[in-house]
């Protein structure tokens, strides 16, 4: 079987489109996510194809389905933090005869196929669909929730999965290499040829804060807020491993990385593996878990000037965000219990914010929201799942949140100040990402 | 003479993330024998006094990795050293503060670590 990426038609890319066609009739219903950890350790027991396999497993065990059942397999191939497996390094064979490798030996250890899942998950025996969602979980997520409305698949598995690798972030790959192409030294390429990963989002934090009248400053409550949800969400690196909090003080004292974005403005690269159980609304009814009801994807591929967006850009792409994702799910900024937008990184978190008109804010408001009651007891909880900076990146804790919040399963995390019926999630980037609206009924 | 030691944590220390070649023992040995110690490291501020408190070492100060200077300035010493374990984010901040710098695994054989 031939896995192929998504093609452009699957993603609701413009405005216009209408209410989603498939609203309503695709549910999540199972989760699944791997231990933790900050790097490979070299094992077989712990590489990222092992962290997959443990997350898909949950995710069924989770939904209460016969694996048999499955029949569509939806995931991102692409699995680096940033780091790469060094050129000429020895690729050790018995991790991977540890598996049923595929032709690539890296296949499990640095990328992953869904050739490889299914080689290495017998038990996936009917999987008849498979398809990559490129980028992240929240392609991932978009792709399945459209292939489950289109009747590709039924009872559809989504899964992301993250290595990381020991030594240094991104000094790898082609930050190892004597030239690199094109325009990359001169783009936020996360490499030693370039700035920083962060300094385009810095340039634009920089901006807004000259045009709003704000300072960095005021992302400490948000940052804080965002920490402790991540302590509150067991899944998470930081509570699994170093439970700590971002005070005020902490945030306040931490280096520039790309000023104004400063160390714990950039989330943490760490091995992870998450994973969902898509179905059918109808299948849903007699699974193990609530159903979830995707009501809208909406995706953005906003296109910038030059090396840069600029803030008007920014804001701009994602206003028509906003747009879409409500048009899509034929609901209003007044109908969402709570947002769970990207933040990794932390200071374009308010333009999805602003661009959802998220409790009424416009351009410009959200470092002042910050300074009132965001957490997860009061009545405008923001980013209850803490994002990537309550709990590393994965790019995914943002829709796992969702999906338990409105299970009622999110625990001592749980939305407390707000009925949590329907929540927004997705990213990565302002100018570019995917969304998801999720609902506790199909209508 | 008063000699001030700032260790880096993340794979310097034990506790440290990777974890590095010296022990929480060590530090408070030097601690006791009356030199001033304290961490410079990424880690959370906060996270870096808990570390200290965890282990009942009293430590002097716990700073960011750019603040050295101002440890500097806080504390008179006619010694100021760093251990790190990185090029970029230890030997060349220390330097730049006018501190003198120890990989891990040399500061070990120093006679104030002893």
């Amino acid at each position: 079987m031939v896995t192929e990426n998504a093609p452009a038609s699957m993603y609701r890319t413009t405005e216009g489109l209408g209410v989603w066609e498939h609203k309503g009739k695709v549910a999540a219903v199972g989760v699944g996510h791997s231990p933790t950890t900050r790097r490979w350790d070299g094992t077989a027991e712990n590489t990222m194809g092992a962290n997959s396999i443990f997350a898909l497993r949950q995710a069924i065990a989770d939904a209460g389905v016969n694996p048999a059942d499955i029949d569509g397999l939806v995931l991102d191939p692409v699995t680096t933090t940033g780091a790469h497996w060094p050129e000429g390094q020895e690729i050790p064979m018995d991790v991977v005869n540890h598996y049923n490798p595929t032709d690539d030996p890296l296949d499990g250890i640095a990328k992953l196929s869904a050739e490889w899942i299914l080689k290495n998950m017998p038990e996936l025996s009917n999987v008849k669909f498979t398809m990559y969602g490129p980028g992240c979980m929240s392609h991932a997520i978009v792709v399945a929730a459209q292939a489950v409305g289109e009747g590709r698949t039924h009872t559809c598995l989504v899964l992301k999965s993250w290595h990381n690798l020991d030594g240094r972030y991104n000094q790898a790959g082609i930050s190892a290499s004597d030239t690199v192409p094109g325009v990359f030294a001169m783009t936020p390429g996360r490499t030693l040829w370039g700035a920083p990963g962060s300094y385009g989002t810095a340039l634009q934090f920089a901006e807004y804060c000259r045009k709003y009248g704000k300072s960095h400053d005021m992302m400490a409550p948000f940052m804080a807020n965002s920490r402790r949800n991540g302590l509150l969400f067991p899944e998470g690196y930081w509570a699994q491993h170093r439970p700590e909090e971002l005070t005020a003080e902490d945030y306040l004292n931490a280096r520039w990385i790309a000023k104004p974005a400063s160390l714990f403005d950039n989330d943490i690269p760490i091995m992870v593996s998450g994973a969902y159980l898509f179905t059918t609304a109808e299948r849903a009814k007699d699974m193990k878990q609530k159903p979830v009801y995707i009501i809208n994807h909406a995706s953005s591929r906003g296109a910038q000037r030059s090396i840069l967006p600029t803030l008007e850009e920014v804001e701009k792409e994602t206003a028509e965000t906003g747009r879409k994702i409500y048009e899509g799910a034929g609901i209003t900024a007044a109908d969402l219990s709570f947002e769970n937008m990207y933040d990794g990184f932390s200071l374009f978190h308010q333009f999805h914010l602003e661009g959802l008109r998220f409790r009424g804010m416009q351009n410009g408001d959200a470092l002042d929201f910050y300074q009132t009651d965001i957490s997860i007891e009061g009545p405008n909880p923001v980013l209850p799942s803490g994002g990537n900076i309550g709990s590393g990146r994965s790019r995914f804790w943002m829709h796992t949140d969702c999906i338990q919040q409105i299970q009622g399963r999110a625990g001592a995390r749980s939305i407390t100040g707000v009925k949590p019926e329907i929540g927004v999630s997705g990213g990565p980037m302002p100018m570019g990402g995917n969304f998801t609206v999720w609902s506790a009924t199909p209508d | 003479m008063v000699i001030l030691i700032s260790f880096d944590i993340d794979g310097t220390l034990e506790v440290g993330d990777p974890p590095g070649v010296l022990t929480m023992e060590l530090v408070r040995k030097t601690q006791e024998a009356g030199i001033l110690v304290g961490s410079c490291s990424d880690r959370p501020i906060s996270g870096q006094r808990a570390i200290w408190e965890k282990h009942g070492i009293a430590y002097d100060f716990a700073v960011s990795k750019h603040q050295l200077p101002d440890v500097k300035a806080k504390f008179e010493a006619d010694a100021y050293y760093h251990i790190g374990d990185r090029e970029d984010l230890d030997r060349q901040y220390a330097l730049a503060a006018g501190f003198e710098f120890f990989w891990p695994d040399e500061a070990v054989s120093e006679p104030w670590l002893k």
